[in-house]
């Protein structure tokens, strides 16, 4: 059925690294508010969300990004997104977050 | 609404983990029609972002909802049926919303809030027949 949601986690010098890999619906959605928050709170660094290897994800997703974005803001830090694939950047462009995030 | 010539009807629990099989139908039937990767993938979304409104909103009296893709030769209308009257106008709050906005930048046409007893319907045409 759903292909669900994996993370793989590297800690750099001074960021997180995070890779996302298969789909954030709202059925996996709740696994990564709870992963990227986990970080944000426990590490208090930039965060890099790979998602070269994410495949759909979908507003629960996005809304989950901005959440996590906001909580990085009040450490000072802040979430780079590289590796967007065409269909998920046309998502964040609709709805205006490319302007919200650095995406690379 | 196209000239249709298949129906297909998917019933679904209000179970998250089932909005994923939306989705592969989505990508089945779009397929035969003879959308691209690009149009299909559209499609998906918008069909996976109502299935995640309903789930989240539930009902108290239905036990699933219904997907109906009405296909035509060159286009897809789908649209939501669900025995519960009261989910009805589920995108009413969030008129800005993510959701919403995302569906209707994707799909060709999208009809909230009809008189009919649909939840929501929309369709999508094949490039070049619009």
């Amino acid at each position: 059925m759903s292909e669900g949601l994996k993370f793989v986690q590297e800690e750099l010098n001074d960021s997180v690294k995070l890779s996302l890999f298969g789909e954030v619906d709202i059925y996996t959605s709740q696994e990564l508010k709870e992963k990227l928050y986990s970080i944000v709170d426990n590490n208090q660094t930039d965060l890099i969300i790979d998602c070269k290897e994410l495949n759909y994800i979908d507003s629960t997703g996005l809304g989950i990004f901005v959440g996590a974005l906001k909580k990085t803001k009040q450490y000072g830090k802040k979430i780079v997104i590289t590796s967007l694939k065409d269909n998920i950047k046309k998502l964040f462009i609709i709805t205006g977050l490319d302007k919200v995030f650095v995406i690379e | 609404m196209n000239s249709v010539n298949d129906k297909i009807e998917l019933t679904l629990p209000f179970k998250a983990e089932y909005v994923s099989v939306a989705r592969l139908v989505a990508s089945g039937v779009c397929s035969r029609i003879g959308f691209d990767i690009e149009a299909i993938e559209d499609i998906k979304v918008a069909i996976s972002e109502v299935c995640s409104k309903i789930v989240s909103i539930g009902s108290e009296i239905a036990n699933s909802y219904t997907i109906v893709y009405d296909v035509s030769e060159n286009a897809l209308d789908v649209s939501y049926v669900c025995d519960d009257p009261s989910l009805k106008c589920i995108f009413d709050e969030e008129k800005d919303g993510l959701a919403i906005n995302i569906i209707t930048a994707l799909m060709d046409s999208v009809v909230l809030c009809d008189k009919s007893n649909r939840i929501i319907s929309m369709s999508k045409v094949l490039e070049g027949n619009r």
